[in-house]
């Protein structure tokens, strides 16, 4: 069940800019006018985890967000001695705590629709408080991912 | 009225939402903050009458006319409902989380648009919460009785775990709801439940409401709820409560009688239960203080270990416990999927506001799920937001202008019929 909001032709290019052209390290989007889901601040590629964090809070304590995050990490490969750098995609539906429920409602019921809009992203996250959008839980996410 | 050309949506004409439990259904205006009125879910039906009128008490609280065909008289609502009158049956119209009898739930919906709602259907589109095991004949007949005889210009039908999950800002959760009849685990995948995985027991309010009964009759505590009472005494704590009996209408059902005690088992559970944060240890029970109980007739104690005793029996059962469940659930589902559930497991229902229920369902999932899986438990603090949670997304999701598409209209229904439903709210 969906709520009908959509993903502005920005946000789509955006997306493509980053999963493509790797030209941003990650994107914060918001929900507009309560239709349509548009980019609010792009993070360039050298900024830091540091920086997402804060630009995911920029709104202030009780604004809901969505971001996608093209995250590096090393891997130690199978059998080789070697590490390889490894980029992930993540989409993340951040509905702090504190956000009023009508926002909760709307980021939550129109997460779907990005979804099926950004295809190529890795693994989605959903957090409520820090714990759960910190790097090191992300970065446990994703690694989990080359286990298999 | 020409049919299709009305206009409808949030700003114009204010939705309604109607979410419906064994306990109670919900009623309110979309946009707002908490239902209007919570209507119990239960009818009381008066025996037929000889002829009306001769009963100068009925024309005031009759509520509910009665149709000509049927000489009985329907009472809804608290206000009515919990009046002693002769040979009235309490019956509900719900069974196994889905409506059921279609008339008595008729009787509840007129009087909702004519006491709570106070206005026209015709110019209402309405939002109805189900469970996520309501099936297809079900979920038909209510969308016909909405178009055909309340003439909505527009119906929508959420699951109501979807709605509790959205509300909590999920759109993937594993929703834990307990309420009066039955403990449900219902995974939600972005937005939709997978139903393959649902799994849920009988051990709900109304269970904990016949153990605490049978706890405190096996103590000889009479339970005589306060409609029975005339007057009562001060005594001191466990002295034999003196009282008088108030004067009663003769024939008071059964039904009706057991429905009244439940209510004052609910209170009495609402106020001493607490369960354990590990499972029940006398020793641990004894530390934890009393909690002072006056029943209706004056007669009053200290309950100490059996607080926790029985509410353990929501945990304990082998089978049927909520953590249990909550695990089953899970391991029912997709590997790929099972992680972000057991990351965030939304508690929701009346029955999880017993002190501790959430801090418990977190200790035995957390053992049930594969070592070092991140849990997460997400459950409202306020007691509407629990309790409501529900009512609450449908009221926020029937005001979003983009979800005006969503809905079925009155010209969809007219054109396709009562099979849209299938196809519009999956
Ligand atoms: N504060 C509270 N503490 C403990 N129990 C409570 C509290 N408030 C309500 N309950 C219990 O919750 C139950 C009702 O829960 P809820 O309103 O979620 O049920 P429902 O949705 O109508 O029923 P169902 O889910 O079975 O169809 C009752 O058993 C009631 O006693
Ligand atoms: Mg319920």
């Amino acid at each position: 069940m969906a709520s009908g909001i959509v993903v502005s032709m920005k946000c789509k290019n955006a997306f493509e800019q980053i999963r493509r052209q790797k030209m941003h390290r990650y994107i914060i989007l918001a929900i507009r006018g309560e239709r349509q889901i548009e980019v609010e601040i792009v993070g360039p590629r050298d900024a830091n985890y540091e920086n997402f964090l804060e630009d995911l809070r920029k709104g202030g304590p009780e604004e809901c967000r969505y971001a996608v995050y093209d995250y590096a990490y090393y891997h130690q490969c199978q059998g080789a001695s070697s590490t390889c750098l490894k980029e992930k995609l993540f989409l993340m539906l951040w509905c702090p705590v504190q956000a009023k429920i009508k926002d909760k409602m709307l980021y939550s019921s129109s997460f779907a629709a990005l979804k099926k809009d950004f295809i190529g992203v890795q693994k989605c996250i959903q957090a409520t408080e820090m714990d759960e959008a910190c790097r090191e839980c992300v970065e446990d996410q994703l690694r989990s991912l080359d286990r298999d | 009225m020409s049919g299709g050309t009305m206009l409808y949506g949030g700003d114009e004409i204010g939705a309604l939402v109607f979410d419906p439990g064994h306990h109670s259904l919900r009623v309110g205006y979309a946009q707002e903050d908490s239902p209007k009125a919570e209507i119990p879910s239960v009818v009381g039906i008066g025996a037929h009458a000889p002829e009306t009128n001769l009963d100068p008490e009925t024309k005031t609280d009759n509520n509910v006319t009665p149709n000509n065909a049927d000489s009985r008289k329907f009472y809804v609502d608290t206000n009515y409902v919990n009046v002693p009158r002769s040979q009235m049956e309490v019956q509900t119209y719900m069974k196994d989380g889905m409506i059921d009898n279609w008339e008595l739930f008729e009787k509840v919906i007129d009087y909702a648009y004519a006491n709570v709602i106070q206005s026209e259907p015709e110019y209402h589109p309405v939002l109805f919460s189900e469970a996520s095991w309501n099936v297809r004949n079900n979920r038909e007949k209510l969308t016909e009785l909405m178009f055909e005889k309340y003439n909505v210009p527009a119906f929508f039908l959420v699951k109501n775990a979807v709605l509790a999950a959205f509300s909590s800002g999920r759109a993937t959760a594993l929703v834990v709801d307990s309420g009066a009849t039955h403990t449900s685990a219902v995974p939600v995948h972005e937005g939709y439940v997978l139903s393959q995985a649902v799994v849920k027991s009988p051990l709900g309010g109304d269970f904990l409401s016949r153990q605490c009964r049978q706890h405190l009759e096996k103590h000889g505590i009479d339970l005589s709820p306060v409609y029975r009472i005339a007057s009562k005494d001060v005594v001191k704590e466990r002295d034999n409560a003196r009282f008088t009996l108030r004067k009663l209408p003769e024939n008071l059902t059964q039904s009706w009688q057991t429905y009244m005690q439940q209510l004052l088992m609910q209170d009495f559970q609402m106020n001493v239960l607490q369960v354990l944060e590990n499972p029940y240890d006398e020793r641990v029970a004894a530390q934890i203080p009393t909690v002072h109980y006056e029943f209706p007739n004056g007669y009053h104690q200290e309950f100490g270990s059996e607080r926790f005793k029985i509410a353990e029996s929501l945990f304990d059962n082998a089978m049927l416990g909520a953590g249990q469940l909550a695990s089953t659930s899970v391991g029912m589902c997709d590997a790929d999927v099972r992680l972000s559930l057991f990351g965030s497991v939304v508690v929701t229902g009346g029955n999880t506001l017993i002190q501790g229920f959430p801090e418990r369902l977190n200790r035995d999932l957390q053992l049930r799920a594969p070592s070092n899986t991140r849990l997460k438990m997400i459950s409202a603090n306020g007691t509407v937001e629990r309790r409501f949670g529900a009512w609450i997304g449908g009221s926020i999701l029937a005001s979003i202008g983009t979800f005006q598409q969503m809905w079925i209209s009155s010209q969809e229904y007219e054109e396709a019929g009562k099979s849209q439903v299938e196809r519009k709210c999956p």
